[in-house]
């Protein structure tokens, strides 16, 4: 594999340059229809369910971690409100548990939603994929100025399955798809910081969605409250005051 | 890692104070940079209505400086609003809250400030009709919750008031600065039960904010008992510990308390170990008063005397 292939220029002007420029372009156009997708829910009025459920797991877990602050009697009371199993704040009764699953998943909503957050990503990225797939396949279309080994050739060399070919020369199809997840450096220059195209913060998103069922975080803290030992600090303050006065006095 | 954390938050705070009154000074003597001051006071939401109303009425009235800022331009008046209605300048403020309706009809965020120019007004039930009229379209407006607290405040109906927070924290129960209203509403009120347990609430939403720890000791030592003071000695121990002995109140306290507790346990079982404390604080208050205010030094030795700790 020592003869260096030889690119023809025609390939860098018609293939290397115009599916960089495409891709960008792409890339602003979703971030604009993704946007006027969005505008119309701008603000959902939460839930008020939701918005309590996370105060009191941020009231709890306070509780949790500063319980050292509080004397013991203070402590107990707010444990017994927070985990008792009739009425505590943290306590889910089972069944409602489980309804609430229930509507996470067929909330047509919500599903609505994801449907339109997903939508402004998949069909413009479908639709790229064939046409480079349709037009470019099949051919290196640049090398990179550096050696690479064997284990990148899954990455630079798609769509070509000759494994003679130096590794750092790149196929066409691979150059799309560096395009694809190279880019958002360059769209957060130019959309802004928070721009839409974050595609691992939409994955992100979309697994919360699912994952962060509010009731399981209460259940959760509930479980944590439960297990902590309450140890006072206070009294070890007076032994530390005491240190702290007599630096005092001896400057 | 916190501490570090919250001291350098701590900096950086004290660092935009001081350059918020730097601007202001320099914007003040027509040096330029009122803009970046007005910013600057938004951002800190710091609460300086005069120079505020000062120098965004006079951004507002020139019109070339007020064609520069476009849409900047309505944040601003929005700000010179409130500074108006804070500095009782209702024209001014009726002025600037005309534009902005005129600019965005059927606002919300217009129709708080017109709810908080009747406030302002004193006009009690017309604020109160403007603000359920918010919350019917977004419950969850924690402002307009707060300005019905005001409200009750204002009009000086304090179980209102604490009935309208109870509410309130029943729903946003993190909200540590609802707790701390509550906490001085029942100190006011003289429900120190109560306020103790709001204070516990606030100490662990933010266990090293000395004040808190202070509060509380002091609602604990008014209640008074043994118990309570005892536990109220170590707030004031903590105190003194998270403030490095400078604060004269905890110093103070603890030599209150501890006189309060030989007074109630007096003949039977002595404190151990914990009169040291107490002869410390003392001492210390004794020194700081002797630098700070030599005058007073008699007064102070005398009443140490009396509660036999010197």
């Amino acid at each position: 594999m020592a003869e260096e292939l030889v690119l023809d220029t025609a390939i860098r002007d018609w293939v290397l340059v115009p599916l960089s420029v495409v891709m960008v372009l792409i890339g602003v156009l979703r971030y604009f229809v993704a946007k006027l997708m969005r505008s119309p829910s701008a603000s959902p009025s939460p839930d008020p369910k939701l918005v309590k459920e996370g105060q009191v797991v941020i009231r709890a877990r306070n509780l949790r971690i500063n319980s050292q602050y509080i004397p013991a009697k203070a402590f107990k009371s707010r444990k017994v409100y927070y985990t008792n199993e009739e009425n505590g704040l943290l306590h889910v009764p089972k069944e409602e548990a489980q309804k609430a699953q229930a509507a996470m998943f067929s909330d047509p909503n919500m599903a609505m939603d994801m449907m339109k957050k997903n939508l402004s990503m998949i069909v413009p990225q479908t639709l790229t994929f064939a046409w480079v797939n349709f037009f470019f396949s099949g051919f290196v279309a640049a090398k990179i100025p550096f050696p690479l080994t064997p284990r990148f050739r899954g990455m630079l060399q798609n769509g070509i399955d000759l494994s003679t070919v130096d590794v750092s020369y790149v196929s066409s199809r691979s150059w799309y798809f560096l395009n694809l997840f190279g880019l958002r450096g360059l769209f957060s220059l130019i959309l802004g910081e928070e721009n839409a195209n974050d595609d691992a913060q939409k994955m992100m998103q979309m697994g919360g969605g699912f994952g962060g069922n509010p009731t399981m975080g209460l259940a959760a803290e509930k479980d944590n409250l439960d297990i902590i030992q309450h140890d006072w600090a206070l009294p070890k303050m007076e032994h530390h005051a005491e240190e702290v006065l007599r630096k005092l006095l001896k400057k | 890692m916190a501490a570090a954390a919250a001291s350098a938050a701590a900096a950086t705070a004290a660092e935009d104070g001081a350059r918020l009154l730097r601007l202001e000074e320099q914007a003040g003597h027509g040096g330029g940079g009122a803009w970046e001051y007005l910013c600057l006071a938004r951002r800190l939401r710091a609460r300086r209505p005069e120079p505020v109303l000062r120098l965004g009425l006079a951004l507002l009235n020139d019109s070339s400086a007020r064609s520069r800022l476009a849409s900047e331009q309505w944040t601003l008046y929005e700000q010179v609003a409130v500074a108006a209605m804070d500095c009782q300048r209702l024209d001014v403020a009726k002025d600037c809250i005309g534009v902005l309706s005129k600019q965005f009809p059927g606002s919300m965020r217009v129709g708080r400030l017109e709810a908080l120019l009747f406030e302002a007004k004193g006009e009690w039930t017309d604020a109160e009709r403007a603000y359920a009229l918010i919350l019917e379209n977004n419950p969850f407006d924690q402002i307009v919750h707060k300005r019905k607290i005001a409200i009750a405040k204002a009009q000086g109906d304090m179980a209102l008031a604490v009935e309208y927070l109870n509410k309130y924290l029943e729903l946003f129960m993190a909200d540590h600065d609802a707790w701390r209203e509550l906490a001085e509403t029942y100190v006011a009120l003289q429900m120190y039960k109560q306020a103790a347990f709001c204070y516990e609430e606030l100490i662990l939403a933010q266990p090293t904010v000395p004040l808190y720890h202070l509060a509380y000791a002091e609602v604990l030592y008014t209640m008074g008992g043994l118990e309570n003071l005892q536990t109220a000695r170590k707030y004031y121990a903590s105190t003194i510990q998270l403030t490095g002995g400078k604060n004269t109140r905890a110093l103070f306290g603890v030599c209150l308390c501890s006189s309060a507790i030989n007074q109630l346990t007096k003949g039977r079982n002595k404190e151990e170990e914990s009169s040291e404390l107490q002869s410390l604080a003392a001492e210390a208050l004794l020194k700081d008063y002797k630098q700070r205010a030599p005058s007073k030094e008699a007064l102070i030795t005398s009443l140490l005397k009396n509660m036999k700790l010197s």
